[in-house]
């Protein structure tokens, strides 16, 4: 029973961060209605800049973001206003190939940076764990998924309360009844795709303390990124959550149950029965 | 008002097909003319490369189904060739052909469940699959030998009534894949010229109303999906046999697929051409940046240029990178790819010439 | 009153529900064989979702097709037009990338294997709607009004016995109505039975032997195009819009 208990836990708590991940791309998808193939590569460089941050500035990798974060929403923007805007009424199938050069474009261009050598970085923390009522939680994991709630909770604050949050809900509910009543949903789409980016890098850098850096790590975080989307609904950020928990914990139990090698297997059998079964998701609306 | 596009008539022309069959015989004579390892091993690669662009132009040119996860298919061609021949001393040529049968059966599974998608959602599901079979074969090690890859101690010779081919050296290799180029692209201009490669096209223009003019959708998606894993796993058998070494991540990873939909893209998608074309383009780029010396061995450049030595000390992995900034650049200015770039400036220069004012006769 | 085994097609009770919302609800007529019916009513009548329920695009939730007098629920889309009953589309669906000649033949090929058959038979078609100029020309380089006489010589390249037509005349001119509308009657005249949904009033009392009319998803009315007119109940359904006959 711990056993189960256990890795539910650290399901629960890995969940978060790819929950983060899966709201980024879910945003990008609800504003642009683009399917963002870079993600994990976003994410892959949050975790380059955390590395850097920490190597040559010292900082905790935590600490850091307050100056990652924002450099990474500026590089989303960027991204955005110079090749994304360009697709936006292209095929479906030219969007996708160009983010999927962008990826390639960033990846590889880590690679000749920095080589392929795993980094890690390592913290005073990075292997400790906490005991609690008899489970032993990693400490890092734990910060992680705080600071995950944390940025959810403002995040959702932020969409809900704000004029601007509200803009950018309006703009992916209805991208021209929006634009109709004022709103300037380029500028939308350059604030969602600097957000996208921002949730994506923040969440290379919470998983940074405990995951080896390298320039390819992205690529399986963009595809489960998108089975934590798919499954919770496309555009829908509370659906993104709860899929990215859900996502976690299958991976985790399929490790446990099933056979560690093939954990990442289980989840993408999980995604064809969702696309399958069940393509709106949990809670999502139909592609428009 | 004159359509800048206007296509040629279809149909059998018999100057083009002279014309092709004149290149294929010149490049025929190569291996005759040079012995030089590297330049034979970049004709070899290019014709890899085309045939399975050729093959990808299928599914995802013709019927507009733009599949991200070849390499499933690549793959399975690899692993059954080697398996069999390696772990069962089954002789390649048989080998080659359970591999194409295996590679249909595999479309019709992978088929039957990313079929019911439809745009995005289809390429993730291509994408998954691939994934899917990647991770069990490096998981099921007893059967695969995993991530430790199936290692290639030799190939049996060929023996016929008439001759005996000997699979030493680069030769029999160029002719094989140079074969399965020439096939696979007839087999391109096979299906544009019939009413498969008609149907095809509406589905990829119009699901619903090609579905609408009496098309059954799923046979013939399946059919061109069908066609184009055959000759990709060919394609990956042929690899596997000449390269001697594979494991999972060389032939069913995610770049694999990349740069199959890379190489129609930067061509001309649903074009004959167009995959000779990118393949000739990527193959190039590729290999100039991981084997540099054929640069020199062609002669065009000197043994001691200091930008080989670069080139080797920096760049050899950067292939992808390359890739990843061509297929930015076809996106956002030459969505037709090269060929639709040459098409739109020739049909330019006609429009202008036509323009212009004729002297009174 | 038409007795049933004159009529080509029949629809019988047939409803169409999505989710909670009655697209259509019981709806009953027959078509007589060689007629044309008009079928009109407000927009969201459910004149399109009968269309696709009848085409076999999806199925209806109730009730039964029969076409010749063979069932056709159930059918897929391609079945229901290798049967002889092709339809065009309100929003035209041109496929863009290939030449003029190239889409018709695609609808001649239904019925040969071979391309100098639908080639022929696509001529043909094109120069029935007088498009034939045209043949080499990118589909998604015409003009609207070109786009739905495309669509119409596509379907006609399938041999249709009866063809359904989805508003053909939406957004054309008066011209271009005129042309489609003399169509219809040479199509007429061939033997081909034809529905033709539209909103253009003038055009339906000319073309019309009888006519349907649809309101939120029922059938309101059905008679010859003068009844129709003058029924109190389609007037007021219509309230707002200028009935012109």
């Amino acid at each position: 029973m711990t056993v189960f208990l256990q890795s539910l836990l650290s399901g629960i708590l890995v969940g978060g961060i790819y929950a983060l991940i899966g709201i980024g791309l879910t945003i990008i998808f609800g504003v642009m209605r683009v399917i963002n193939f870079a993600h994990g590569d976003l994410l892959m460089m949050g975790m380059y800049l955390t590395w850097l941050i920490f190597t040559y500035l010292g900082l905790d990798p935590y600490a850091s973001l307050v100056l990652s974060a924002p450099i990474l929403f500026l590089w989303g923007a960027l991204l955005q206003k110079v090749f994304i805007n360009r697709v936006l009424g292209a095929l479906p199938q030219n969007q996708i190939l160009l983010t999927i050069g962008l990826g390639l474009i960033m990846s590889n261009s880590m690679m000749l940076l920095f080589t392929s050598d795993y980094r890690i970085l390592t913290t005073s923390y990075s292997s400790s764990s906490i005991n609690l009522l008899g489970l032993s939680i990693s400490q890092p994991l734990l910060y992680s998924f705080l600071v995950t709630a944390g940025i959810t909770a403002a995040l959702f604050w932020f969409l809900q309360t704000t004029d601007t949050g509200q803009a950018i809900r309006a703009t992916a509910q209805d991208r021209d009844a929006a634009q109709l009543m004022g709103i300037n949903v380029r500028r939308m789409s350059v604030l969602a795709f600097g957000l996208g980016t921002a949730l994506a890098g923040t969440a290379g850098a919470l998983l940074a303390p405990t995951y080896y850096i390298f320039p390819q790590v992205g690529g399986s975080f963009t595809l489960k990124a998108f089975v934590v989307v798919v499954l919770g609904g496309m555009g829908s950020i509370v659906g993104a959550t709860l899929g990215g928990v859900l996502i976690g914990v299958t991976e985790s139990l399929g490790a446990v149950y099933v056979a560690s090698g093939l954990k990442e297997l289980v989840v993408y059998v999980l995604f064809l029965l969702i696309l399958l079964f069940r393509p709106a998701g949990l809670l999502g609306k139909s592609k428009a | 008002m004159p359509s800048l596009l206007r296509r040629t008539a279809r149909g059998f022309s018999l100057p083009a097909f002279l014309a092709y069959l004149a290149v294929i015989l010149l490049v025929a004579l190569v291996p005759l003319v040079t012995r030089k390892p590297l330049i034979l091993h970049m004709w070899i690669m290019v014709f890899l490369a085309i045939a399975q662009g050729a093959a990808w132009n299928v599914i995802g040119g013709y019927a507009g189904q733009y599949s991200v996860g070849h390499a499933a298919y690549f793959g399975i061609g690899a692993y059954t060739t080697m398996m069999l021949l390696e772990l069962h001393q089954i002789a390649p040529w048989y080998g080659i052909g359970l591999a194409i049968a295996n590679a249909v059966l595999l479309s019709v599974v992978i088929g039957s469940i990313t079929f019911r998608l439809r745009g995005p959602y289809f390429v993730l599901a291509s994408i998954a699959m691939a994934e899917i079979i990647r991770l069990a074969t490096l998981h099921f090690k007893d059967f695969t030998r995993g991530a430790e890859g199936i290692l290639l101690n030799g190939i049996p010779p060929l023996e016929t009534p008439w001759f005996t081919v000997d699979f030493v050296g680069k030769r029999p290799f160029f002719y094989a894949s140079l074969g399965l180029a020439v096939l696979v692209i007839s087999v391109n201009w096979f299906v544009q010229h019939t009413k498969l490669g008609y149907y095809f096209q509406a589905i990829r223009e119009d699901q619903d109303a090609a579905h609408s003019l009496g098309i059954n959708l799923t046979l013939h998606k399946n059919l061109a999906l069908g066609i184009s894993a055959a000759f990709t796993a060919w394609a990956g058998g042929l690899f596997a046999l000449y390269v001697r070494f594979i494991d999972p991540n060389i032939v069913f990873g995610i770049d694999v697929s990349v740069q199959v939909v890379l190489i129609c893209i930067i061509g001309g998608i649903g074009t004959i051409l167009g995959p000779v074309v990118g393949s000739v383009v990527l193959v190039l780029l590729a290999e100039s940046l991981r084997n540099p010396k054929w640069l020199v061995q062609t002669g065009l450049a000197s043994s001691d240029s200091s930008t080989i030595a670069f080139i080797e000390a920096h760049l050899s992995n950067a292939h992808v990178l390359f890739y990843g900034i061509l297929v930015v650049a076809v996106v956002l200015f030459a969505p037709d790819g090269l060929l639709g770039l040459l098409r739109t400036g020739v049909a330019r220069l006609k429009k202008q010439r036509a323009a212009e004012p004729r002297p009174a006769a | 009153m038409t007795t049933s085994t004159a009529a080509i097609l029949q629809i019988k009770h047939v409803s169409k529900f999505f989710g909670g919302l009655a697209a259509n609800s019981d709806v009953s007529f027959d078509v007589p064989l060689g007629s044309i019916m008009g079928l009109i009513g407000p927009n969201g009548a459910g004149k399109t979702t009968l269309f696709n329920c009848i085409t076999g695009y999806y199925p209806p939730s109730k009730g039964q097709v029969l076409f010749k007098g063979v069932a056709m629920n159930g059918l897929q889309p391609d079945a229901v037009c290798r049967l002889g009953m092709a339809r065009t589309w309100q929003k035209v669906r041109p496929l863009a990338k290939m030449t003029v000649l190239d889409n018709v033949m695609v609808g001649g090929l239904c019925r040969t294997h071979s391309l100098k058959v639908a080639r022929e038979v696509a001529h043909e078609q094109l120069r029935v709607v007088r498009l034939d100029h045209k043949a080499g020309f990118l589909a998604g380089g015409l003009p609207i009004g070109e786009r739905k006489k495309l669509e119409v010589a596509r379907v006609l390249a399938t041999r249709p016995e009866i063809l359904l037509l989805d508003e053909v005349m939406g957004g054309l001119n008066t011209a271009e109505s005129e042309e489609i509308i003399l169509l219809i009657l040479e199509l007429k005249k061939l033997g081909l039975t034809q529905v033709v949904i539209e909103h253009d009033m003038k055009a339906i009392m000319r073309l019309s032997d009888r006519i349907v009319v649809l309101n939120s998803g029922e059938k309101l009315a059905e008679g010859a195009p003068r009844e129709v007119a003058e029924n109190p109940d389609v007037i007021t359904a219509y309230l707002g819009e200028a009935v012109h006959a």
